[in-house]
């Protein structure tokens, strides 16, 4: 349980209650996008060294959507938010 | 056509029940399965804020009745069996500011008390239980070794854990081992 998430609903939790879905800088493509767009949404990523933003879900505490800001090499995590929008949520 | 008819058996029915471990310590715990009475999740509609006061006038009156464990989102929780008519007088209460979504036979509870119960759940959990922090009456859904609870206080030394049906033996098995140390009195029929 070394590596702790502030969940800003829960508190600090250790890594194991979250599941992480990856960048979280991705944008949807259109419906009516090429295939190439939808292509490079769902399967192309980069692999980036040092700051970056990812999802994370907290599966086994509020079950909210967090976007999690950490660097990739030391996991120092800078900002952990609710990734909906303020007053989007009950 | 009914081939066989369904028996509803509580789910820690046939779980290990008795004494076990350490003698005597004088912080023994008690492990004890709870009324599966009501268990109803509650969820706040969409840019719904404030709902606390309207959450408690479904709960039983029982002060850790009402358990918040995210934005918007509850467990209503008490002793007694509601009716489909009392669930959804309920539900009418909330007036579209809520749903509810009865689990009452979806999830068990676990009452657990004692001097050590704090460093029991400790071994499980990484919330921390300090008094000073988690207070009678809150509540955290968190994990407990790999199985998904909701934790809450109840009292000074006690606390009652909610578990998914399918899990509640394999946690109540856990419960016990991790209690050894201090001793553990467990009771498995309501
Ligand atoms: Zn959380």
């Amino acid at each position: 349980m070394a590596s702790l998430i502030a969940c800003p609903h829960c508190g600090p939790r250790p890594k194991e209650e979250f599941t992480v879905r990856g960048d979280a800088g991705i944008t949807r493509p259109a419906p009516d996008a090429r295939e190439d767009a939808w292509y490079a949404y769902v399967y192309l990523r980069d692999n980036p060294r040092g700051r970056h933003k990812e999802h994370w879900h907290h599966t086994s505490g509020c079950r909210r959507w967090l976007i999690v800001e950490r660097d990739t090499v030391t996991h120092a995590v800078y900002a952990v938010t609710d990734a909906a929008a303020q007053g989007e949520t009950a | 056509m009914v081939d066989f008819a369904l028996v509803h058996r509580p789910a820690l029915a046939g779980a290990k029940s008795g004494s076990f471990g350490a003698p005597a310590t004088g912080n023994r715990i008690t492990l004890a399965a709870l009324p599966e009475g009501h268990v109803l999740q509650v969820l706040g509609s969409k840019g719904s804020a404030g709902l606390e006061d309207l959450i408690r006038q479904i709960a039983d009156g029982n002060q850790t009745a009402a358990r918040a464990y995210g934005p918007g989102q509850w467990f209503v929780v008490g002793d007694a069996t509601l009716s489909p008519t009392e669930i959804a007088g309920k539900a009418a209460l909330l007036s579209g500011k809520a749903s509810i979504a009865e689990q009452s036979h979806g999830r068990i509870r676990i009452g657990m008390s004692g001097g050590s119960v704090e460093a029991v759940l400790a071994k499980g959990t990484a919330v921390d239980l300090d008094r000073a922090k988690f207070p009678v009456g809150r509540s955290a859904m968190t994990l407990i070794g790999h199985i998904s609870a909701l934790i809450t206080r109840t009292g000074d030394e006690s606390f009652e854990v909610m578990v998914l049906r399918g899990f509640a033996e394999s946690l109540w098995d856990e419960l016990i081992q991790m209690s050894l140390e201090f001793g553990v009195d467990a009771r498995a029929t309501v």
